[in-house]
């Protein structure tokens, strides 16, 4: 298999799970730093339906559960975002995202951590999914066994945020 | 001699809350009002108004066999009654929540009678008569074992006791049963099972976070009392864990 190559990877996890239109806001100034290649959106999961006991199967009327608008392309979101991890051209970057959610989150605190937190090379589940020549895009983005694409994203400067 | 009941061991202010919750000499202060019929309405086991379906015929009505123990046990309402049996779950955030399951079972045993409680690490349900479910159920929600923001009726999908809080300082909830309103009071807008209400019900205000700590009655060693800061919990503590890994060697005497 052909070298993938790698980039820096950092995680924001702020102190209290984000709400819908924090979680916009947030992407909004993210996705247009530029170096940002990748963002992963993490957290707990709310189901479109009650999925356990007597009321199971009933829809769930939830308000965290929307669609959002980031630099024009809207998409569904369906977690209560927990923590947020970026793959970023170089470590300067890091840096300056940063001093963003320094600057983004004033009522409670966040921590941004180096590290590896998403997955680079393709595995058994992606070659199974994706083939032998995946688009290094997707790999470590989206669940390989969920039936939708990452959603792509385009900055009025031309370079490509991927979330 | 005539033995005091100690309650629990520790001389924080976590350990003195467990004990005051259990004591059953000491009153638990009320600190929000819910009327029945709300509490009927966040139960969700029938409509407000309707009468008590049952599961056998009132006791009176029924030949009962001539047995010591029902002459020493009397029944409750509820089973006199021949009501169902029926729960409610409560769910309660790691961050400081007044209540935590296994405290919650111990008080319910030492001040409720007739009553099933099943314990698990994030949630705790207790099962028992219809009406005194309800009588049980008022005592819970509107005394101060209760915060609108840090515990939650949760008859199912209960995950969030173990979670960052919300935004809004509320416990996470995948089915959104209740919220905090403009107002800044909590409402639930589904029952216990996320069935959604036909109106709001206020369940008040969330407490502070200094009155949180104060009511406590879980260690945390971020956002509250620190185990290690109540060496006496601690002697008690490593007492059972050495004498139950003893005793799991079985040892013999002599």
């Amino acid at each position: 298999m052909a070298d993938v190559p790698e980039f820096p990877q950092c995680r924001i996890v702020p102190m209290r799970l984000l709400g819908a239109d924090t979680t916009r806001r947030l992407l909004d100034r993210l996705a247009t730093v530029h170096g940002v290649r990748r963002i992963l959106l993490n957290g707990q999961n709310l189901p479109s339906t009650v999925p356990y006991g007597p009321s199971r199967g009933l829809a769930n009327v939830h308000p965290q559960r929307k669609k959002i608008r980031v630099l024009g392309t809207e998409f569904d979101l369906r977690v209560q975002v927990g923590s947020l991890v970026l793959e970023v051209e170089d470590k300067s970057i890091i840096d300056e995202v940063r001093s963003l959610c320094e600057d983004f989150f004033t009522d409670f605190s966040c921590y941004v951590q180096e590290g590896r937190f998403m997955k680079t090379r393709p595995s058994l589940t992606d070659y199974a999914r994706y083939g032998p020549l995946p688009d290094p895009a997707v790999i470590g983005l989206s669940d390989p066994n969920r039936k939708e694409d990452p959603v792509f994203l385009t900055e009025p400067t031309g370079c490509r945020g991927d979330l | 001699m005539a033995r005091k009941p100690q309650f629990g061991p520790g001389t924080s202010v976590v350990a003195e809350n467990r004990r005051r919750q259990m004591d059953p000499s000491r009153r638990l202060s009320v600190i929000r009002n819910v009327t029945e019929e709300d509490i009927v309405l966040l139960l969700g086991h029938r409509a407000p108004g309707s009468a008590y379906p049952i599961a056998h015929p009132p006791l009176a009505e029924q030949q009962e066999p001539d047995c010591p123990m029902r002459r020493l046990v009397s029944p409750t309402e509820g089973a006199k009654a021949g009501d169902r049996v029926r729960y409610i779950q409560f769910a309660d955030s790691m961050f400081n929540a007044p209540c935590q399951p296994y405290q919650r079972t111990y008080v319910e045993m030492y001040r409720f009678r007739g009553i099933d409680p099943g314990t698990l690490s994030g949630r705790q349900i207790v099962e028992c008569r219809e009406r005194d479910l309800e009588k049980y159920s008022k005592e819970l929600i509107e005394t101060d074992l209760f915060d609108p923001a840090r515990s939650g009726l949760r008859g199912a999908t209960v995950h969030g006791h173990s979670l960052r809080l919300s935004e809004d300082g509320m416990m996470f909830d995948a089915l959104q049963r209740c919220i905090l309103d403009r107002d800044g009071i909590v409402k639930y807008v589904k029952d216990q099972v996320g069935v959604p209400l036909d109106r709001h019900v206020s369940v008040g205000k969330p407490m502070d976070e200094d009155w949180l700590k104060q009511k406590s009655t879980i260690f945390h060693s971020l956002v509250g009392t620190p185990l290690r800061n109540d060496p006496e919990y601690i002697e008690y503590l490593q007492r059972i864990h050495s004498l139950r890994t003893k005793y799991g060697f079985l040892p013999r005497e002599g």
